[in-house]
């Protein structure tokens, strides 16, 4: 018997007629349908730039205030409490088997998006040293990616939340670009992937040494914002 | 405090130890499996890491460990500050009956024997250990009192900082911020058990039947760690699981029973009414009737009464129903309810009229004069154990000793029937020491 990863009460998965009819292998579940009902994916209404759920499509508040650094990302859920409970979980006590909970939505997320090269946010050395892992190369099941970029400056040293808005929009360029990266990054149509989308700004530090390394277009897309 | 007294019959992952600490891996390899050392539970082989660590999922909650971790101790020297006072600063006396269990109770933790005290809900089973507390201290004893409920051990804290005055105790818990305190009494979760090592002389753990401990492998491997190997510990429950009984009838584990409530009024038995249906209806907003008229003649009374729901999400509609019926004042509380304390307390300090609740307020919790309703009491999240502890809430004060108890169903059950059983059981004993009918 296998048990929901969250809250950790029996799995009873419910075949449909459809599923069964597909001929193929189904997805397991992982976690069950009351948790899973917590995480709110983001709909067709959301902010063209920064890919806030809203109920209209004009370009939201914070980030009209960015002026014109714009940036074209896409978020799978809102960063709710059970995605926050989540990310602490996964991210912060380090449970590196909850990356299958998001595998899944990932994928059929990726899949959606229009590019050439997937590049995830790269973590610092130390945190891959106490971590153990990167958290967003952990969703990611068999999807080809590029580690075109390289953490400088501890950028995630301390959690964002603990710095105020106003430090997150400051902080210096924390990355630069891996020694293959213009072979990787040239003339193509590139993906950064995120696991939270706060100020925006990690991600607009992130494409602009993308655009530096000759890629053709940058997007972005990250599982909360 | 030193960094060793932080050590003294702990298991803690540091980056280094004083001298005198001792440390060992945190998980070890053993054959072709991984063992975590502080949870002695198994790792999954898909368990690991990208940087190669092992990491064990079962006591995350206390701060991962990995297998580049190790995990330091210094053995419990029983250094303990000199005590200004006398040990027992507790005014109350016990009634003949509780002291007679009292006096079992010393017996057996003076033979180091493992024991159980099967005491009725309301018997007053914590100031019956009260005379084998302060002698178990006298004896330089370190000792910790250990719940698997957090408002067990945060209605406990003050009464026993009353009861031992003088004696340096420390309260910890999953929430706790204050630092850790190296004193001989200590209070916490039985999680918090995990970090200690050969620790403890005599551990008493209340309400040992209550979830997770009662199905937790985990946690039952935690007090085994935690007390010394010359340690011996006391289980205190009004309703002992299956297994438990048979450790008593294989006399593992000696038990002294006490089924009298220590005002000598007999437990209120549950009345079962049917109400078929009863979820159809709430969908649509609505509630029985009978239910309805129960509720509205305890708020005309000023009668304050407990509604125990089966789930979280039965909270709001059931709310919604009663306001609808004009039964309003009172508050929902859940486990992860974030001010669960203060909604307890006000009910304590009669501020509202009732609360509606789930199993969380099961036990460990008393409000004197409550009338105690269960809707859906046939749902399977009621055990047996559970329902005699609802019923339990009910008459628990002296000037107040008696009690309504009513369990509305959809379908007569086989564990309200047990329930029922087992508190009649306990009142036909209680009745031979001279227990009192409603
Ligand atoms: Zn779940
Ligand atoms: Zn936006
Ligand atoms: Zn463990």
């Amino acid at each position: 018997m296998t048990h929901c990863l969250l809250c950790h009460q029996e799995l009873h998965p419910q075949m449909t007629l459809a599923q069964f009819w597909r001929w193929q292998p189904l997805p397991v579940p992982v976690v069950c349908p009351r948790c899973e009902q917590q995480f709110e994916r983001i709909t067709t209404m959301h902010c063209p730039q920064c890919g806030r759920q809203q109920t209209s499509l004009a370009v939201c508040h914070d980030c009209e205030r960015w002026g014109d650094v714009p940036l074209r990302n896409h978020a799978v859920y809102t960063y709710n409490e059970a995605m926050k409970a989540y990310m602490q979980q996964y991210k912060f006590q380090g449970d590196y088997a909850l990356r299958q909970v998001m595998m899944e939505p990932l994928k059929q997320a990726l899949a959606q998006q229009d590019y050439d090269v997937l590049v995830p946010i790269p973590v610092n050395q130390e945190t891959w040293q106490t971590r153990g892992f990167n958290q967003v190369t952990g969703w990611l099941l068999n999807q080809p990616f590029q580690q075109a970029l390289l953490v400088t400056a501890d950028h995630k040293d301390q959690p964002q939340s603990a710095k105020t808005r106003q430090q997150r929009l400051l902080t210096q360029q924390p990355f630069s670009l891996a020694p293959n990266a213009a072979t990787v990054l040239k003339d193509r149509r590139i993906l950064l992937l995120d696991d939270v989308y706060t100020t925006g700004r990690t991600l607009r530090h992130a494409a602009a040494q993308i655009y530096l390394g000759g890629a053709k277009a940058v997007t972005s897309l990250t599982l909360a914002r | 405090m030193s960094d060793e007294q932080n050590l003294f019959g702990r298991q803690l992952p540091l980056a280094s130890g004083p001298a005198n600490s001792n440390s060992r891996p945190a998980i070890v390899t053993i054959g072709q499996r991984r063992q975590c050392q502080r949870c002695h539970q198994w790792l999954l082989p898909t368990d690991q890491l990208p940087n190669r660590a092992w990491y064990c999922r079962q006591c995350l909650q206390l701060g991962r460990l990995t297998s580049q971790n190790k995990l330091y101790t210094i053995p419990e020297p029983n250094r303990f500050v000199r005590m200004k006072g006398p040990i027992l600063t507790w005014p109350g006396k016990l009634s003949p009956t509780q002291g007679a269990a009292a006096t079992a109770i010393l017996d057996l933790a003076r033979q180091r024997r493992n024991q159980l005290l099967w005491a009725v809900t309301g018997a007053g089973k914590t100031e019956i250990v009260y005379p084998a507390l302060a002698w178990a201290l006298a004896q330089n004893w370190r000792v910790a009192w250990v719940s698997p409920r957090v408002d067990v051990c945060l209605e406990l804290a003050p009464r026993l900082q009353q009861a031992f005055g003088h004696v340096p105790q420390t309260l910890l818990h999953g929430k706790q911020k204050a630092p850790y305190q190296y004193c001989q009494l200590t209070l916490c979760t039985t999680h918090q058990l995990l970090r200690f090592h050969a620790a403890f002389d005599w551990i008493i753990v209340d309400e040992v039947d209550a979830f997770p401990l009662a199905t937790s492998p985990l946690l039952k491997t935690a007090i085994a760690t935690a007390q010394k190997p010359t340690g011996s510990h006391l289980y205190l429950t009004a309703t002992p699981g299956e297994q438990l009984q048979r450790q008593v009838r294989q006399k593992k584990v000696a038990v002294t029973y006490l089924p009298l409530r220590y005002h000598g009024v007999l437990l209120p038995q549950i009345s079962v009414c049917l109400i078929w249906r009863w979820r159809e209806r709430l969908a649509k907003g609505r509630l029985d009737p009978k239910l309805i008229r129960q509720l509205q003649n305890y708020q005309q009374r000023g009668q304050r009464f407990l509604l125990f729901v089966p789930h979280v999400i039965d909270l709001k509609p059931v709310a919604q129903a009663l306001q609808q019926a004009g039964i309003v004042g009172g508050l929902t509380v859940h486990a992860t309810d974030n001010d669960r304390a203060a909604k307890v307390q006000a009910m304590r300090d009669r501020t509202i009229p009732f609360l509606i609740t789930t199993t969380i307020l099961e036990r460990g919790v008393t409000f004197p004069n409550i009338a105690v309703i269960v809707l859906g009491g046939d749902d399977p999240v009621f055990s047996t154990a559970a329902l005699v502890q609802i019923a339990g809430r009910a008459g628990r004060h002296r000037d107040f000793p008696t009690g309504a108890v009513t369990v509305y169903c959809h379908s007569q059950s086989r564990r309200v029937r047990l329930a029922q059983r087992m508190i009649a059981q306990l009142n036909r004993q209680g009745k031979r020491l001279g227990g009192r009918q409603q």
